[in-house]
């Protein structure tokens, strides 16, 4: 059955079907052949109940929330002011790329927004300033990720809520491996543009009172992620209605520093009403998947697998890493979590594993299914925003980050406390 | 002619698709409202049942745009290696397989809502909300989801016969208009 | 003969102690083989809580399990197997779910096509406040995360106020104040910390016991011989819905042990809530709202001669008339 969809999910994509679409056809695929009860019945259920969620509403108001920053200019003058202060090391705008990510990722809960806002600011620069386009696109491929680990996160709602496990502390731990990976990120296109400074572009110093006065333009994004994390750690708010919390800081913040307008707001609607569809066809293909594969016996085919396998509690994770590495090629990553979480978390935490801390691990290998061709939507929507050039540049680009994200994975296995340091000192 | 036929649908969703966002805006300013109602001692009840009604409405109707703005995303790395006729070939073939889809899970929604009609069925929460009034609006939006794909394939297939493969490209390629610029 | 069977919450005792070796174990070998089992659960398939018995009558699996709770959208009559504060012992429950079977058997065979094979019990629903409370009456005014639309409607009528907070974020809620209160399994919520952030736990079933129905598609009961029928009834009444009753209690009485160290304790450290008593005061109290408010408004839901059938069964077993 494996083998069934890894083959079906190939030939199909490289017939260029949409992907959404591609999983309801796996789904019908598994009914047809592996089943023999009418799965086929649950269909319009699978769809009410996958759409009718509280919890994915936040997609479409992190999407918008972005929307709002992009076409108001905030995120326009964040960028400007973040070059000022990273432009110095070697790759120039590169690193405004990533700091910019990274600042917009503590807003927004999705990576596909974060990566479509940096992008839609970043593009004209490196046209303007003669970038080469496979380091400066990979950069934004791969900042724009840090939008799920970096809180708050979709991703980690969705984790926390099929796992029954705490969302305010998956967010605090997902903040230092965030941090860190942002840092690391910064480190590696440094060195790549040391060896190779033809890669970035000029490294450009401005003076002091520049860098100062560019400052005030962080202000904004930084009141927005105030409220947005203020609003749920006070209790005010669950982590899904902090998503609306954001709209409307947003639409504040575009008000008082940028400008709202009825045309704006139009752009931007539908901008979301976009995105959002364009990501929920795939999340409820892969919820009508789930169902099927679940009623195939697809847990019991894993787990014997992993059973036996026989391996000891640390190459099982392993086994299990690689296992995501390799679907994060092929599978759209919310599917992805959707669809193994019931069968993989629970085995995880058998074998004496903190489900917080595999939660984390999960987001950095979910990450990196974000920039790993076929299946990479941030490649996607970065390619999207240019305006020439092959799809292959920004996959190039993205490999040395996709190691990053890579080494962050082993580190967390080495070293728990990574992600487990904040949650448990703060509670 | 089948060119400015799917120029009509393109702008006949985008309306659509403003009156989901605007769904959508009302939705988090009544969810902001509850917040700041909390904080007075006070609640609607009910915001996150009603959240997710919202979510399922908007995204059924929003689909047929996100399909007429190429939106949903394919991958073309073989379709990019062929020429202008083979491209055409993959997206006719696309549009086809989708708009069957589709079809099909509109009519597999129908008996959700037969369910809660002969049920009378209420959501299971202090609203009581009658489930049939959020889900045949919500059905609505598949059967629009899957007639917008019919039309789209069926002018399409006549844009493709007719020679104009470029027109095609435009309307059921895999990027959208602003991508190829 | 293979089934295909749908089981309930799988991180919970009653799947884990219960459902699992039943299903998997204990039915294929005294079929003799005959019986192959398919098992998963209806959170591994991520199914609407609403969705898993009308999918079961449609035929998508052969054997359901949940909490019959899930499927009152469809059946607000079935609202009546789980009234909150009738049953304050596990054996009181009992009587009262044998009383509602016929009614039960009915409803499923009705509404979801399916054939009941037994009921068994999820802990009794209680409450964990942060917040000193000496009896019911302090409910009111309190803000109490409770789920299910009897419970709800109970604390309203209670004067409490109902607020939706998903499981997992309970403990953070109770000590930031965002709830004074939050009903659960008393077990759930030994494992999953609650007493760190709670002070006061009143073992009283505010949230009714959650009866968890087993049933099966009846166009497959109907197929099965009648050796094999009466092989798969009396298997599960002894072997998985006699036990599971049978612990009930003990596990109420070990779980409040662990909560508030009164009493012997055998999961685990013991914490020290404090247990506050359910008195008769409360129950009469209790009673009251439910037969002047709560439970009149659900006859009207329900319509038809529910209200009577209810009083002549389980209302005669508890001691609970609607007027
Ligand atoms: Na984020
Ligand atoms: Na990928």
């Amino acid at each position: 059955m494996i083998a069934y969809i890894a083959a079906g999910l190939l030939g199909l994509l490289a017939l260029s079907i949409p992907v959404g679409i591609v999983l309801f056809l796996l789904g019908f695929g598994v009914d047809q052949f592996f089943s023999s009860f009418p799965l086929i019945r649950g269909l319009g259920n699978m769809v009410w109940s996958s759409s009718n969620s509280s919890t994915l509403i936040a997609i479409p108001f992190f999407v918008l929330l972005g929307e709002i920053l992009v076409r108001s200019g905030v995120a326009a003058r964040t960028y400007a002011a973040l070059d000022k202060w990273v432009s110095w090391m070697p790759g120039g705008l590169v690193h405004a790329n990533v700091a910019t990510a990274t600042m917009f990722s503590a807003t927004s809960g999705s990576s596909v927004a974060t990566a479509a806002t940096v992008a839609t600011v970043a593009m004209p620069q490196a046209e303007k300033l003669g970038y080469d386009p496979k380091l400066f696109s990979g950069a934004i491929a791969a900042g724009g990720t840090l939008g799920i680990m970096i809180p708050p996160s979709i991703n980690l709602i969705v984790y926390g809520f099929l796992t029954q496990s705490s969302i305010p502390q998956l967010f605090l731990a997902g903040l230092i491996p965030g941090l860190g990976l942002a840092f690391a990120f910064l480190v590696v296109t440094a060195a790549i543009c040391v060896v190779r400074p033809e890669l970035g572009g000029e490294r450009r110093v401005f003076p002091l009172s520049e860098m100062m006065g560019a400052l005030a333009h962080l202000i904004p994004i930084i009141l927005l992620f105030t409220v947005i994390i203020g609003s749920i750690y006070k209790g005010w708010a669950t982590p899904t209605e902090a998503a609306s919390v954001g709209v409307a800081g947003a639409l504040v913040i575009a008000a008082v520093f940028g400008g709202v307008s009825v045309a704006m707001m139009g752009e931007a609607i539908l901008g979301t009403v976009k995105v959002t569809c364009m990501i929920m066809l795939i999340v409820i293909g892969a919820s009508f998947l789930n169902f099927t594969l679940a009623s195939a016996g697809l847990g019991r085919e894993l787990e014997a697998f992993l059973g036996g396998l026989g391996l000891t509690p640390l190459s099982t994770i392993l086994v299990i890493v690689l296992m995501y590495i390799v679907l994060g090629f092929f599978i759209e990553t919310l599917s992805l979590m959707v669809v193994t979480i019931p069968i993989v978390v629970p085995l995880v935490v058998e074998l004496g594993y903190d489900p917080i801390w595999f939660g984390i691990l999960m987001i950095v290998l979910i990450e990196m299914a974000l920039i790993t061709p076929p299946v990479g939507l941030n490649l996607y929507v970065v390619q999207g925003a240019r305006k020439s050039g092959h799809l292959n540049e920004v996959m190039v680009g993205a490999i040395p980050y996709v190691l990053v994200m890579l080494a962050m994975a082993i580190a967390l296995i080495a070293f728990p406390s990574i992600a487990l340091f904040l949650p448990e000192a703060l509670s | 002619m089948a060119d400015q036929f799917i120029d009509r649908l393109r702008t006949l969703n985008r309306y659509v698709a403003y009156a989901v966002g605007v769904l959508l805006l009302a939705c988090a300013a009544f969810v902001l409202a509850d917040i700041v109602l909390r904080q007075l001692g006070s609640s609607f009840g009910g915001t996150d049942e009603i959240s997710g009604y919202v979510m399922a409405i908007a995204t059924s109707w929003g689909m047929a745009y996100a399909l007429l703005e190429l939106g949903h995303v394919r991958i073309d790395l073989i379709r990019s290696k062929v020429a202008a006729k083979g491209r055409a070939m993959f997206d006719l073939l696309s549009m086809t397989v989708m708009s069957a889809t589709i079809v099909l899970i509109a009519v597999k929604c129908w008996p959700v809502v037969a369910r809660s009609i002969k049920n009378s069925s209420t959501a299971n929460t202090p609203l009581e909300t009658p489930l049939v009034w959020v889900q045949a609006p919500w059905f609505a939006g598949w059967v629009w989801f899957a007639l917008m794909s019919c039309l789209l394939t069926l002018a399409a297939l006549v844009l493709v016969v007719q020679g104009k493969l470029a027109e095609s490209e435009r309307r059921i390629g895999a990027f959208g208009e602003q991508d190829l610029l | 003969e293979t089934l295909s069977v749908v089981g309930s919450w799988s991180g919970l005792p009653l799947h884990k102690e219960y459902e699992a070796p039943f299903w998997s174990e204990t039915l294929p070998a005294a079929s003799g083989g005959k019986i192959e089992v398919e098992l998963t659960t209806h959170n591994q398939m991520n199914l609407g809580l609403g969705d898993i018995y009308p999918l079961l009558g449609q035929g998508v699996y052969d054997v359901a399990m949940t909490v019959g709770d899930y499927a009152v959208s469809d059946a607000p009559e079935l609202e009546g197997l789980d009234v909150p504060m009738i049953a304050t012992d596990a054996a009181t429950a009992r009587k009262a779910v044998e009383a509602a079977r016929p009614m039960v058997d009915e409803i499923f065979a009705e509404r979801f096509n399916s054939k009941v094979l037994a009921i068994a019990p999820y802990p009794p629903q209680v409450v964990f406040c942060n917040a000193e409370i000496a009896s019911l009456d302090d409910l009111a005014g309190k803000k109490v995360r409770a789920s299910g639309r009897m419970t709800a409607k109970f604390l309203e009528a209670l004067g409490a106020e109902g607020v939706n907070v998903s499981f997992s974020e309970v403990p953070g809620a109770l000590q930031k104040g965002v709830v004074d209160c939050a009903v659960t399994g008393a077990g759930s919520g030994y494992s999953a910390g609650w007493w760190e952030v709670s002070t006061h736990l009143l073992p009283i079933p505010l949230g009714g016991w959650d009866p968890v129905v087993t049933a099966m598609n009846m166009d497959k009961w109907n197929g099965l011989d009648a050796d094999t029928q009466a092989l798969i009834q009396s298997e599960l009444a002894t072997k998985f819905e006699a036990p599971a009753w049978d612990t009930a209690q003990g596990a109420l009485a070990n779980d409040i042990g662990c909560l508030t160290g009164q009493g012997d304790c055998t999961s685990g450290d013991k914490r020290s809530m404090t247990l506050v008593e359910a008195s008769d005061a409360d129950i009469a109290k209790a009673t009251e709202i439910l037969t002047s408010e709560v439970l009149p408004d659900w006859a009207e839901r329900a319509g038809g001669d529910w209200k009577d059938r209810w009083n002549a069964s389980v209302g005669a077993a508890v001691g609970v008339t609607i007027e």
